[in-house]
């Protein structure tokens, strides 16, 4: 029944496809990189080149191709984003579960620490405290997965508590089952669809985030990452420039905003499969 | 009848209902001072409606939920005092079947491995080829195919499930089970199956039970004794004989009434009983099924009713026999 009817169920639906499309679309050229487009650097003869067949997107005010630097960003971006939610889901997934399952002290202090860090304002904090440990890509991976955790714990402690109803649990529990192996198997494999929603949807606020830091100028300046792009293209003056190299800009912007939109369509489409309502 | 197994004494458990900071607290009061004994070998069948505590109970003589107060002694220990390392050793020997076959086996895990986790999670079995072995034999003592391990609960019916159920209750040799309305949710014909295969299992592996049921029915067809409750307090206990040929309390008159008996059909006469179950929040002084009783008296409404021994083995709490009966 499960893994058959997931498939078939997520398959029927378009935009999950066209989500998971996308992103292994975007995967691909991150991980592929090296064998598409040569990593841009130094300076070219062609500045501010409209796209053309030779440079699909254009080049940038130092005669740079624009589409290897989107190409070499999305590794990065990747990246950046991998290490976030692997952050995330090493503090949110145990914290959820044990605010979960446990009742009593332990699992109100967990819940209260979800609560505060979730009202925290998220961007200034993590622009501080870039800004304190400094400019590297795992710098900045490991701030935004420190930041994304709680909304993955909240998860992860919702569908923890509905769970842990369950007579299996109890039943686990008068089998003299330890509660580390309750948590990380009985549970942890009833609860895989949510938390995997999630984790889609962390991806997706770790790459606008880590756009946003670079464009700040918090990111790492010896990388290319779609924020670094956006950065450059501001400091030039591209953005507000008339005539206006739109393609500097647009194209980069345009990556962002299509990795989002497919991480949230995966993530939706999932939720779908996995939810016995939506399943026809 | 033999040694006794099991002794409890005052056990009660009370849940706390808080509706908001300021307000006063209210206690469900879901056992009250439960006493009584167990013997070795036999199965005490426990029978009330639902809210009646039977659950409650069972599941505070296995410390899945703790005791407000009480003590019960498991060979003479007083296993509500020890800790829960304390208690691992002894936990294997009280062994539980559930309700739900349909939620009490994890979804996500071959039933085979669910079967085998307790052996390797009680240091039983070092490794899990070993663990298998055991496994094998005990899906076939409760008659399922060697097959089966490797499938999940779903591909299974409810009769099957409950069976996987017992196997996974009895792998680690227990001394009593406690099976909690463990046929209520299984069709007649599946119930009859699964009631011979208790009856069969105790006779090979000489298990102690406690039977929890709503249906007298059932209880009747496998206990050797039955323990009436009603709100958290036993209302009559005596052997099935003693408990089917003279009836005491009114409450157990009304449900031995209501089992179907298609040879008298029409003619017997059934009794009725007015009303729900009270409720269990803070409950009045008097005797608790005072509100719904047919027979009831004046003095039922203030005066508590004590168990007392009508018959040698025969407690009822009921003031139609109490010696004060006389007062009023």
């Amino acid at each position: 029944m499960e893994k058959r009817t997931f498939c078939k169920t997520f398959f029927k639906n378009k935009p999950a496809v066209i989500g998971l499309f996308g992103v292994l679309l975007i995967a691909l050229s991150g991980i592929l990189a090296p064998f598409i487009v040569p990593y841009p650097t130094g300076y070219g003869t062609e500045i501010l080149e409209p796209p053309s067949a030779e440079h699909w997107f254009g080049t940038d005010g130092l005669g740079l191709d624009v589409f290897a630097q989107v190409v070499w960003g999305a590794r990065t971006s990747l990246y950046v984003s991998l290490m976030a939610v692997l952050v995330a889901a090493v503090i949110g997934i145990p914290a959820g579960l044990l605010s979960g399952y446990k009742k009593g002290i332990i699992g109100s202090a967990i819940d209260a620490v979800i609560d505060i860090f979730l009202t925290l304002p998220v961007l200034p904090l993590m622009i501080v405290i870039a800004a304190i440990v400094g400019s590297s890509i795992n710098n900045v991976a490991i701030v935004i997965g420190l930041f994304s955790w709680p909304s993955l714990a909240r998860v992860t402690r919702n569908s923890t508590m509905k769970i842990s109803e369950m007579q299996f649990i109890e039943a686990a529990r008068c089998l003299g089952i330890p509660s580390r192996k309750i948590l990380f198997k009985h549970i942890l494999l009833n609860i895989v669809g949510p938390v995997l929603v999630n984790l889609t949807l962390v991806m997706a606020t770790a790459v606008l985030s880590e756009s946003s830091l670079s464009f700040l100028g918090l990111g790492d300046p010896t990388t290319w990452s779609w924020g670094t792009i956006l950065k450059k293209a501001w400091d030039a003056g591209a953005v507000i420039d008339t005539p206006n190299p739109w393609w500097w800009w647009f194209f980069t912007s345009f990556s962002i905003m299509v990795y989002v939109i497919c991480f949230n369509l995966l993530g939706n489409g999932i939720n779908d499969a996995l939810n016995p309502k939506t399943r026809e | 009848m033999g040694e006794k197994i099991l002794e409890v004494r005052d056990l009660t458990k009370y849940f706390e209902v808080s509706n908001g900071l300021f307000r006063k607290k209210k206690y469900v009061h879901a056992v009250e001072k439960v006493s009584f004994d167990v013997y070795k070998s036999e199965t005490l069948g426990i029978v009330g409606e639902s809210g009646s505590g039977k659950s409650t109970l069972g599941r505070v003589l296995l410390k899945l939920i703790k005791q407000t107060s009480g003590k019960v002694f498991y060979n003479g220990q007083d296993i509500m005092q020890l800790n829960s390392k304390e208690f691992g050793k002894i936990r294997r020997e009280l062994q539980m079947v559930f309700q739900d076959p349909y939620a009490s086996l994890n979804p996500r895990i071959k039933i085979g491995d669910s079967i085998a986790e307790p052996l390797i999670a009680n240091c039983i079995s070092t490794n899990y080829a070993e663990a298998k072995k055991k496994v094998y034999e005990l899906l076939d003592l409760v008659g399922l195919q060697p097959e089966s391990y490797e499938r999940y609960p779903y591909e299974f019916s409810g009769g099957q499930r409950q069976r996987i159920s017992i196997a996974r209750a009895l792998v680690l040799e227990p001394k009593i089970l406690v099976c909690d309305e463990a046929v209520s949710a299984l069709d007649v014909s599946v119930q009859a199956q699964i009631l011979n295969l208790f009856n069969s299992l105790k006779k090979k592996l000489d298990l102690t039970y406690l039977f929890i049921s709503h249906d007298l029915s059932v209880v009747k067809h496998i206990s050797d004794r039955i323990m009436v409750m009603y709100l958290g307090e036993i209302m009559e206990l005596a052997t099935t004989d003693q408990i089917f040929s003279k009836t005491y309390h009114p409450y157990t008159e009304a449900l031995i009434s209501a089992i179907p008996d298609p040879a008298e059909r029409g003619r017997k006469k059934r009794i009725i009983l007015e009303g729900d179950i009270t409720s269990p929040i803070d409950p009045p002084p008097g005797c608790r099924f005072s509100g719904r009783c047919f027979k009831t008296m004046e003095i039922c409404k203030y005066q508590h009713p004590e168990l007392i021994e009508v018959e040698p083995g025969h407690f009822v709490r009921c003031h139609l026999y109490s010696e004060r009966k006389g007062d009023c």
